[in-house]
Protein backbone atom coordinates (compact mmCIF):
# COMPACT_ATOMS: atom_id res chain seq x y z
CA UNK A 1 0.00 0.00 0.00
CA UNK A 2 2.66 2.52 1.30
CA UNK A 3 5.08 1.21 -2.15
CA UNK A 4 1.88 2.18 -4.75
CA UNK A 5 1.37 5.66 -2.77
CA UNK A 6 4.59 6.29 -3.11
CA UNK A 7 4.02 5.49 -7.04
CA UNK A 8 1.04 7.78 -7.89
CA UNK A 9 2.72 11.28 -5.95
CA UNK A 10 5.60 12.91 -7.87
CA UNK A 11 8.50 11.91 -5.85
CA UNK A 12 9.78 15.67 -6.40
CA UNK A 13 6.76 17.30 -5.24
CA UNK A 14 6.61 15.09 -2.00
CA UNK A 15 10.21 15.86 -1.33
CA UNK A 16 9.04 19.92 -1.96
CA UNK A 17 6.52 19.36 0.93
CA UNK A 18 8.02 20.84 3.86
CA UNK A 19 9.67 23.09 2.19
CA UNK A 20 6.72 24.53 0.45
CA UNK A 21 4.85 24.42 3.66
CA UNK A 22 7.58 27.17 5.70
CA UNK A 23 7.54 29.01 2.80
CA UNK A 24 4.06 29.24 3.05
CA UNK A 25 3.61 30.15 6.47
CA UNK A 26 6.39 32.59 6.35
CA UNK A 27 4.67 34.11 3.09
CA UNK A 28 1.53 34.18 4.67
CA UNK A 29 2.77 35.80 7.82
CA UNK A 30 4.28 38.03 6.09
CA UNK A 31 1.64 39.59 4.31
CA UNK A 32 -1.06 39.11 7.56
CA UNK A 33 2.19 41.21 9.48
CA UNK A 34 2.16 43.83 6.81
CA UNK A 35 -1.46 43.95 6.58
CA UNK A 36 -2.00 44.08 10.30
CA UNK A 37 0.23 47.02 10.44
CA UNK A 38 -1.28 49.25 8.01
CA UNK A 39 -4.85 48.32 8.86
CA UNK A 40 -4.03 49.42 12.54
CA UNK A 41 -2.05 52.79 10.80
CA UNK A 42 -4.72 53.22 8.57
CA UNK A 43 -7.72 52.76 10.66
CA UNK A 44 -6.71 56.57 12.08
CA UNK A 45 -6.03 57.23 8.17
CA UNK A 46 -9.35 56.05 7.19
CA UNK A 47 -11.68 55.95 10.29
CA UNK A 48 -14.49 58.09 10.43
CA UNK A 49 -14.12 61.06 13.33
CA UNK A 50 -17.25 60.88 14.61
CA UNK A 51 -18.07 59.36 18.37
CA UNK A 52 -19.81 60.38 21.28
CA UNK A 53 -19.92 64.21 20.80
CA UNK A 54 -17.95 64.96 18.48
CA UNK A 55 -20.91 64.95 15.62
CA UNK A 56 -21.42 65.97 11.97
CA UNK A 57 -23.11 69.06 11.52
CA UNK A 58 -27.33 69.51 11.69
CA UNK A 59 -28.74 67.89 8.18
CA UNK A 60 -25.69 65.50 7.39
CA UNK A 61 -25.39 62.54 5.04
CA UNK A 62 -24.60 59.22 6.41
CA UNK A 63 -21.23 59.13 7.10
CA UNK A 64 -20.26 56.75 4.37
CA UNK A 65 -20.61 58.98 2.01
CA UNK A 66 -19.63 62.10 3.73
CA UNK A 67 -16.34 62.13 3.13
CA UNK A 68 -17.06 61.38 -0.88
CA UNK A 69 -19.84 64.23 -1.03
CA UNK A 70 -17.61 67.03 1.29
CA UNK A 71 -15.84 69.26 -1.24
CA UNK A 72 -14.15 70.91 1.97
CA UNK A 73 -15.03 74.54 0.96
CA UNK A 74 -15.61 75.29 4.43
CA UNK A 75 -18.75 77.60 4.12
CA UNK A 76 -20.73 75.82 6.83
CA UNK A 77 -17.98 76.73 9.41
CA UNK A 78 -18.01 80.48 8.16
CA UNK A 79 -21.81 80.48 8.11
CA UNK A 80 -22.07 79.13 11.78
CA UNK A 81 -23.25 81.59 13.41
CA UNK A 82 -22.03 80.19 17.03
CA UNK A 83 -18.65 78.64 16.03
CA UNK A 84 -19.59 75.58 16.62
CA UNK A 85 -18.33 74.04 13.27
CA UNK A 86 -14.88 72.64 13.47
CA UNK A 87 -12.46 72.31 10.33
CA UNK A 88 -10.69 69.28 10.72
CA UNK A 89 -7.50 68.81 9.52
CA UNK A 90 -5.23 66.20 7.92
CA UNK A 91 -4.82 63.80 11.29
CA UNK A 92 -8.18 63.11 10.58
CA UNK A 93 -7.33 61.43 7.07
CA UNK A 94 -9.76 61.40 4.66
CA UNK A 95 -11.43 63.24 6.38
CA UNK A 96 -9.24 66.27 6.77
CA UNK A 97 -11.31 69.56 5.38
CA UNK A 98 -14.86 68.22 6.78
CA UNK A 99 -16.45 69.78 9.70
CA UNK A 100 -17.41 68.69 12.65
CA UNK A 101 -18.88 70.06 16.01
CA UNK A 102 -17.84 68.98 19.33
CA UNK A 103 -20.33 69.58 21.68
CA UNK A 104 -19.01 69.56 24.48
CA UNK A 105 -17.24 72.36 23.58
CA UNK A 106 -20.18 74.82 21.33
CA UNK A 107 -23.24 72.72 20.98
CA UNK A 108 -25.59 73.25 17.80
CA UNK A 109 -27.94 75.98 18.24
CA UNK A 110 -29.92 74.74 15.51
CA UNK A 111 -29.87 78.15 13.64
CA UNK A 112 -29.51 75.95 10.00
CA UNK A 113 -27.52 78.79 8.64
CA UNK A 114 -24.55 75.61 7.57
CA UNK A 115 -27.45 73.73 5.84
CA UNK A 116 -28.51 76.69 3.54
CA UNK A 117 -25.20 77.42 2.20
CA UNK A 118 -23.42 73.11 2.00
CA UNK A 119 -23.21 73.44 -2.28
CA UNK A 120 -22.65 69.86 -2.61
CA UNK A 121 -26.10 68.54 -0.42
CA UNK A 122 -24.17 67.18 2.24
CA UNK A 123 -25.36 69.39 4.62
CA UNK A 124 -29.08 69.65 3.97
CA UNK A 125 -31.33 72.65 5.00
CA UNK A 126 -34.25 71.15 7.27
CA UNK A 127 -36.39 72.57 10.01
CA UNK A 128 -34.60 72.20 13.41
CA UNK A 129 -37.04 69.51 14.42
CA UNK A 130 -36.06 67.60 12.25
CA UNK A 131 -32.57 67.19 12.32
CA UNK A 132 -30.78 63.84 13.75
CA UNK A 133 -27.37 64.58 14.54
CA UNK A 134 -27.05 62.05 17.60
CA UNK A 135 -29.51 61.23 20.44
CA UNK A 136 -28.68 61.93 23.89
CA UNK A 137 -28.26 59.18 26.29
CA UNK A 138 -28.25 59.83 30.04
CA UNK A 139 -25.86 58.04 32.34
CA UNK A 140 -28.05 57.17 35.43
CA UNK A 141 -25.27 56.25 37.22
CA UNK A 142 -23.26 59.92 36.97
CA UNK A 143 -26.46 61.88 36.92
CA UNK A 144 -26.92 63.74 40.28
CA UNK A 145 -30.75 63.47 39.98
CA UNK A 146 -30.84 60.05 38.94
CA UNK A 147 -28.57 59.11 42.24
CA UNK A 148 -30.71 61.40 43.89
CA UNK A 149 -28.20 63.25 45.18
CA UNK A 150 -29.30 66.48 44.26
CA UNK A 151 -32.05 68.19 42.39
CA UNK A 152 -30.49 69.23 38.93
CA UNK A 153 -33.26 69.85 35.60
CA UNK A 154 -30.18 71.79 33.94
CA UNK A 155 -30.42 69.25 30.72
CA UNK A 156 -34.37 69.99 31.00
CA UNK A 157 -34.12 73.36 31.28
CA UNK A 158 -31.54 74.21 28.45
CA UNK A 159 -33.45 71.75 25.86
CA UNK A 160 -34.85 73.27 22.66
CA UNK A 161 -37.38 70.76 22.47
CA UNK A 162 -38.06 70.55 26.31
CA UNK A 163 -41.26 68.51 27.07
CA UNK A 164 -40.84 66.85 23.92
CA UNK A 165 -37.13 65.62 23.23
CA UNK A 166 -36.15 65.99 27.71
CA UNK A 167 -39.15 65.46 30.21
CA UNK A 168 -39.44 64.99 33.86
CA UNK A 169 -40.55 61.83 35.32
CA UNK A 170 -40.91 61.83 38.80
CA UNK A 171 -38.53 65.19 38.56
CA UNK A 172 -35.98 63.44 37.16
CA UNK A 173 -35.12 63.55 33.12
CA UNK A 174 -35.66 61.26 30.43
CA UNK A 175 -34.94 61.39 27.05
CA UNK A 176 -36.94 60.49 24.21
CA UNK A 177 -35.87 58.93 21.03
CA UNK A 178 -38.32 60.34 18.79
CA UNK A 179 -37.87 64.09 19.59
CA UNK A 180 -34.26 64.82 20.61
CA UNK A 181 -32.26 66.50 17.96
CA UNK A 182 -28.92 65.38 19.20
CA UNK A 183 -28.17 69.52 19.27
CA UNK A 184 -25.66 68.67 22.73
CA UNK A 185 -27.10 71.62 24.64
CA UNK A 186 -27.63 69.72 27.82
CA UNK A 187 -24.02 67.81 27.45
CA UNK A 188 -23.00 71.57 27.82
CA UNK A 189 -25.32 72.61 29.92
CA UNK A 190 -24.82 69.54 31.97
CA UNK A 191 -22.77 70.36 35.18
CA UNK A 192 -21.41 67.03 36.49
CA UNK A 193 -18.10 65.36 35.14
CA UNK A 194 -17.61 63.51 33.26
CA UNK A 195 -20.89 64.11 32.15
CA UNK A 196 -24.25 62.10 32.74
CA UNK A 197 -25.73 63.06 29.41
CA UNK A 198 -23.83 62.47 26.05
CA UNK A 199 -24.86 62.44 22.41
CA UNK A 200 -24.55 59.31 20.62
CA UNK A 201 -24.08 59.34 16.81
CA UNK A 202 -26.80 57.47 15.26
CA UNK B 1 10.22 99.15 -21.46
CA UNK B 2 7.94 101.66 -19.42
CA UNK B 3 6.14 102.88 -22.10
CA UNK B 4 3.03 104.31 -22.16
CA UNK B 5 1.43 101.18 -24.26
CA UNK B 6 -1.15 99.52 -22.61
CA UNK B 7 0.09 96.48 -20.24
CA UNK B 8 -2.13 93.31 -19.77
CA UNK B 9 0.50 92.65 -16.90
CA UNK B 10 -0.43 95.39 -14.78
CA UNK B 11 -4.21 94.77 -14.83
CA UNK B 12 -3.60 90.84 -14.53
CA UNK B 13 -1.43 91.79 -11.13
CA UNK B 14 -4.50 93.55 -9.97
CA UNK B 15 -7.13 91.17 -10.96
CA UNK B 16 -4.63 88.67 -8.94
CA UNK B 17 -4.00 91.13 -5.93
CA UNK B 18 -7.57 91.53 -5.87
CA UNK B 19 -8.64 88.08 -6.28
CA UNK B 20 -6.39 87.05 -3.23
CA UNK B 21 -7.48 90.37 -1.27
CA UNK B 22 -11.28 88.22 -1.15
CA UNK B 23 -9.86 85.24 0.16
CA UNK B 24 -7.54 87.42 2.58
CA UNK B 25 -10.22 89.47 4.22
CA UNK B 26 -13.50 87.31 3.77
CA UNK B 27 -12.91 85.44 6.86
CA UNK B 28 -11.77 88.33 8.57
CA UNK B 29 -14.85 89.94 7.78
CA UNK B 30 -17.01 87.30 8.46
CA UNK B 31 -15.30 86.62 11.99
CA UNK B 32 -15.31 90.05 12.93
CA UNK B 33 -18.27 91.39 11.71
CA UNK B 34 -20.69 88.16 10.96
CA UNK B 35 -22.30 89.41 8.10
CA UNK B 36 -21.13 86.25 5.44
CA UNK B 37 -22.60 88.11 2.55
CA UNK B 38 -19.39 86.35 0.26
CA UNK B 39 -18.08 83.33 1.72
CA UNK B 40 -15.42 81.13 0.72
CA UNK B 41 -12.60 80.64 -1.25
CA UNK B 42 -11.87 79.27 -4.57
CA UNK B 43 -13.37 75.72 -4.02
CA UNK B 44 -16.84 76.98 -3.61
CA UNK B 45 -17.56 80.98 -3.10
CA UNK B 46 -20.91 82.29 -2.49
CA UNK B 47 -21.82 86.13 -3.17
CA UNK B 48 -25.04 86.07 -1.77
CA UNK B 49 -26.83 83.29 -3.31
CA UNK B 50 -24.67 82.77 -6.35
CA UNK B 51 -22.69 79.88 -6.13
CA UNK B 52 -19.74 79.45 -7.62
CA UNK B 53 -18.30 75.61 -7.09
CA UNK B 54 -14.71 74.72 -8.20
CA UNK B 55 -15.36 72.52 -11.22
CA UNK B 56 -12.59 69.25 -10.44
CA UNK B 57 -13.76 69.38 -6.50
CA UNK B 58 -17.73 69.10 -7.71
CA UNK B 59 -16.55 66.64 -10.50
CA UNK B 60 -14.85 64.30 -7.32
CA UNK B 61 -18.16 64.48 -5.36
CA UNK B 62 -20.37 63.39 -8.31
CA UNK B 63 -18.03 60.70 -8.96
CA UNK B 64 -17.20 59.60 -5.99
CA UNK B 65 -19.91 59.72 -4.15
CA UNK B 66 -22.07 58.50 -7.55
CA UNK B 67 -24.80 61.17 -6.92
CA UNK B 68 -25.81 64.18 -8.31
CA UNK B 69 -27.45 67.08 -5.94
CA UNK B 70 -28.72 69.56 -8.40
CA UNK B 71 -27.36 73.15 -6.99
CA UNK B 72 -24.22 71.47 -7.07
CA UNK B 73 -24.59 71.21 -10.84
CA UNK B 74 -26.09 74.88 -10.89
CA UNK B 75 -22.73 76.10 -8.80
CA UNK B 76 -20.83 74.43 -11.28
CA UNK B 77 -21.88 76.27 -14.55
CA UNK B 78 -20.27 79.50 -14.16
CA UNK B 79 -16.80 78.35 -13.94
CA UNK B 80 -16.98 75.62 -16.68
CA UNK B 81 -18.62 78.07 -18.85
CA UNK B 82 -15.87 80.43 -18.22
CA UNK B 83 -13.43 77.64 -18.83
CA UNK B 84 -15.47 77.23 -22.34
CA UNK B 85 -14.84 80.32 -23.93
CA UNK B 86 -11.73 81.57 -22.07
CA UNK B 87 -9.80 78.51 -21.46
CA UNK B 88 -7.67 78.48 -17.99
CA UNK B 89 -8.14 82.22 -17.09
CA UNK B 90 -8.74 80.96 -13.75
CA UNK B 91 -5.08 79.77 -13.48
CA UNK B 92 -3.73 82.68 -15.06
CA UNK B 93 -5.78 85.31 -13.19
CA UNK B 94 -7.50 84.37 -10.11
CA UNK B 95 -5.69 80.97 -8.70
CA UNK B 96 -3.59 82.11 -5.31
CA UNK B 97 -0.90 79.78 -5.92
CA UNK B 98 -0.30 81.29 -9.46
CA UNK B 99 -0.38 84.46 -7.12
CA UNK B 100 1.97 83.50 -4.41
CA UNK B 101 4.11 82.04 -6.94
CA UNK B 102 4.58 84.96 -9.01
CA UNK B 103 5.45 87.00 -5.67
CA UNK B 104 8.16 84.00 -5.07
CA UNK B 105 9.41 84.66 -8.49
CA UNK B 106 9.94 88.61 -7.86
CA UNK B 107 11.78 88.03 -4.19
CA UNK B 108 13.81 85.10 -5.67
CA UNK B 109 14.52 87.37 -8.81
CA UNK B 110 13.54 84.35 -10.99
CA UNK B 111 10.75 86.27 -13.32
CA UNK B 112 13.76 85.96 -16.42
CA UNK B 113 15.69 82.46 -14.92
CA UNK B 114 16.16 79.31 -17.14
CA UNK B 115 13.72 76.58 -15.94
CA UNK B 116 15.77 73.55 -15.01
CA UNK B 117 13.74 70.62 -15.39
CA UNK B 118 11.90 70.79 -18.42
CA UNK B 119 9.21 67.77 -18.59
CA UNK B 120 6.20 67.13 -21.67
CA UNK B 121 3.44 68.80 -20.90
CA UNK B 122 0.88 66.28 -21.69
CA UNK B 123 2.00 65.02 -18.11
CA UNK B 124 -0.87 67.12 -16.77
CA UNK B 125 -3.90 64.96 -18.24
CA UNK B 126 -2.41 61.94 -16.82
CA UNK B 127 -2.55 63.92 -13.49
CA UNK B 128 -5.63 64.79 -14.36
CA UNK B 129 -6.79 60.98 -15.13
CA UNK B 130 -4.91 59.53 -12.11
CA UNK B 131 -6.02 62.03 -9.56
CA UNK B 132 -9.55 60.83 -10.48
CA UNK B 133 -9.11 57.21 -10.99
CA UNK B 134 -7.10 56.94 -7.39
CA UNK B 135 -9.96 58.60 -6.23
CA UNK B 136 -12.89 56.86 -6.92
CA UNK B 137 -10.62 53.67 -6.28
CA UNK B 138 -10.53 54.86 -2.82
CA UNK B 139 -13.55 55.86 -2.58
CA UNK B 140 -12.47 59.23 -1.19
CA UNK B 141 -11.82 62.46 -2.88
CA UNK B 142 -8.32 63.45 -2.93
CA UNK B 143 -8.02 67.12 -4.19
CA UNK B 144 -10.79 68.99 -2.46
CA UNK B 145 -8.38 68.85 0.45
CA UNK B 146 -5.42 68.72 -0.56
CA UNK B 147 -5.71 71.06 -3.25
CA UNK B 148 -2.78 73.63 -3.19
CA UNK B 149 -5.06 76.67 -4.49
CA UNK B 150 -8.25 75.67 -2.02
CA UNK B 151 -5.71 75.02 1.06
CA UNK B 152 -4.73 78.99 0.52
CA UNK B 153 -8.08 79.91 0.95
CA UNK B 154 -8.77 77.07 4.44
CA UNK B 155 -5.78 78.18 5.65
CA UNK B 156 -6.51 81.37 5.74
CA UNK B 157 -9.77 80.52 7.24
CA UNK B 158 -8.32 78.48 9.63
CA UNK B 159 -5.86 80.70 11.36
CA UNK B 160 -8.48 83.82 11.46
CA UNK B 161 -11.23 81.55 12.48
CA UNK B 162 -9.65 78.93 14.97
CA UNK B 163 -5.82 79.95 15.39
CA UNK B 164 -4.52 77.73 14.19
CA UNK B 165 -2.78 76.53 10.55
CA UNK B 166 -3.89 72.50 9.37
CA UNK B 167 -0.79 70.57 8.73
CA UNK B 168 -1.76 69.51 5.12
CA UNK B 169 -0.56 73.30 4.44
CA UNK B 170 2.86 72.20 3.77
CA UNK B 171 1.86 71.27 0.60
CA UNK B 172 1.64 74.79 -0.28
CA UNK B 173 5.23 75.48 0.54
CA UNK B 174 6.09 72.50 -1.40
CA UNK B 175 4.50 73.80 -4.38
CA UNK B 176 5.96 77.43 -4.31
CA UNK B 177 9.43 76.03 -3.75
CA UNK B 178 8.83 74.03 -6.27
CA UNK B 179 9.18 77.22 -8.43
CA UNK B 180 12.56 77.24 -7.78
CA UNK B 181 13.34 74.38 -10.22
CA UNK B 182 11.10 75.42 -12.42
CA UNK B 183 8.33 78.21 -13.29
CA UNK B 184 5.18 76.94 -11.77
CA UNK B 185 6.28 73.14 -11.98
CA UNK B 186 2.82 72.51 -10.52
CA UNK B 187 0.63 74.48 -12.38
CA UNK B 188 2.53 73.16 -15.89
CA UNK B 189 3.04 69.26 -14.70
CA UNK B 190 0.88 68.28 -11.65
CA UNK B 191 -2.15 70.79 -11.18
CA UNK B 192 -5.18 68.37 -11.96
CA UNK B 193 -7.68 71.42 -11.97
CA UNK B 194 -5.83 73.13 -14.46
CA UNK B 195 -5.77 69.82 -16.52
CA UNK B 196 -9.34 69.99 -16.42
CA UNK B 197 -9.84 73.99 -17.12
CA UNK B 198 -7.53 72.97 -20.41
CA UNK B 199 -9.65 69.89 -21.28
CA UNK B 200 -12.92 72.51 -21.05
CA UNK B 201 -10.65 75.04 -22.99
CA UNK B 202 -9.38 73.49 -25.87
CA UNK B 203 -12.37 74.86 -28.08
CA UNK B 204 -12.19 78.23 -26.35
CA UNK B 205 -13.32 81.55 -27.75
CA UNK B 206 -10.46 83.56 -26.41
CA UNK B 207 -6.52 82.50 -27.62
CA UNK B 208 -3.21 84.53 -27.74
CA UNK B 209 -3.15 84.43 -31.64
CA UNK B 210 0.06 84.15 -33.76
CA UNK B 211 0.32 86.55 -36.64
CA UNK B 212 3.44 84.85 -38.33
CA UNK B 213 4.16 87.69 -41.29
CA UNK B 214 4.77 90.42 -37.81
CA UNK B 215 7.13 87.65 -36.02
CA UNK B 216 10.57 88.47 -36.22
CA UNK B 217 11.76 85.28 -34.23
CA UNK B 218 13.08 87.19 -31.22
CA UNK B 219 11.51 84.48 -29.24
CA UNK B 220 10.90 86.71 -25.88
CA UNK B 221 7.63 85.71 -25.61
CA UNK B 222 9.18 81.48 -25.03
CA UNK B 223 10.94 83.27 -22.67
CA UNK B 224 8.84 85.04 -20.73
CA UNK B 225 5.95 82.26 -21.02
CA UNK B 226 5.00 81.06 -17.13
CA UNK B 227 4.39 78.00 -18.71
CA UNK B 228 7.36 77.25 -21.15
CA UNK B 229 5.47 77.47 -23.96
CA UNK B 230 6.08 78.65 -26.91
CA UNK B 231 4.07 81.26 -28.49
CA UNK B 232 6.32 81.98 -31.60
CA UNK B 233 5.19 78.50 -32.83
CA UNK B 234 1.29 79.51 -32.13
CA UNK B 235 1.41 77.11 -28.69
CA UNK B 236 -0.39 79.71 -27.40
CA UNK B 237 -3.62 78.64 -29.29
CA UNK B 238 -3.27 75.15 -27.75
CA UNK B 239 -5.11 73.72 -24.76
CA UNK B 240 -2.01 74.66 -22.50
CA UNK B 241 -2.48 78.07 -22.59
CA UNK B 242 -4.27 80.14 -19.69
CA UNK B 243 -4.27 83.38 -21.68
CA UNK B 244 -2.19 85.50 -19.10
CA UNK B 245 -0.98 87.54 -21.83
CA UNK B 246 2.21 87.90 -20.62
CA UNK B 247 3.72 86.93 -24.02
CA UNK B 248 1.48 89.69 -25.53
CA UNK B 249 2.96 92.37 -23.48
CA UNK B 250 7.26 91.34 -24.32
CA UNK B 251 6.57 91.17 -27.69
CA UNK B 252 8.25 93.97 -30.03
CA UNK B 253 6.44 93.88 -32.95
CA UNK B 254 2.77 93.64 -31.42
CA UNK B 255 2.79 90.10 -33.44
CA UNK B 256 0.84 88.38 -30.65
CA UNK B 257 -2.87 89.64 -29.66
CA UNK B 258 -5.73 88.69 -27.64
CA UNK B 259 -7.82 86.88 -30.58
CA UNK B 260 -11.88 86.10 -30.14
CA UNK B 261 -12.69 83.62 -32.58
CA UNK B 262 -16.00 82.92 -33.73
CA UNK B 263 -17.68 79.42 -33.69
CA UNK B 264 -16.87 79.03 -37.55
CA UNK B 265 -13.04 79.60 -37.04
CA UNK B 266 -13.00 76.55 -35.29
CA UNK B 267 -10.18 74.99 -37.68
CA UNK B 268 -7.52 78.31 -37.14
CA UNK B 269 -6.81 75.99 -33.81
CA UNK B 270 -5.29 73.10 -36.01
CA UNK B 271 -4.14 75.39 -38.26
CA UNK B 272 -2.50 77.81 -35.62
CA UNK B 273 -1.00 74.57 -33.93
CA UNK B 274 0.48 73.29 -37.38
CA UNK B 275 1.58 76.45 -38.70
CA UNK B 276 5.15 76.40 -40.22
CA UNK B 277 7.75 77.99 -37.75
CA UNK B 278 8.38 81.29 -38.86
CA UNK B 279 12.14 82.71 -39.86
CA UNK B 280 14.37 82.00 -36.76
CA UNK B 281 12.86 79.13 -35.70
Amino acid sequence: MKRSNQEHINPKLFSARPLDKGRRTFILGLLGWAFSSTAAQAKGFWGSPVKTNHLRPPGAVSEEIFAARCIRCGRCAEACSYRSIKILDIRSGIFAGTPLIEVEKTPCFLCMKCGEVCPTGTLRPLKPEEVRMGVAVINTRQCVTWRAVALCRTCYNVCPFKEKAIHLDRLRPVVDEKFCTGCGICVHGCPVSPKAINVEPL
Amino acid sequence: MWSKKFKYQRVRLLVQAGAFLVILLNPLVIYYSKCSFVQGWYQSLAIGKLWFVSPLEGLESILVSKTVYFPLVIGLLPPVILALFLGRVFCGWICPINFLSSLVDRVFKRQGAKDQVVLPLWLIWFSLIGELMFSMIIGAPLFVFLSPPGLVGREIMMVVFFHTLALEGIIIVVVLALNLVTKRFFCRYLCPLGALLALLGVRRRLIVKLEAEKCKGCRRCGAVCPLGLAPQRGQAQGPYCWNCGTCIDVCPHQALTFFWRSGGENTSLHRGQNDTPPQGE
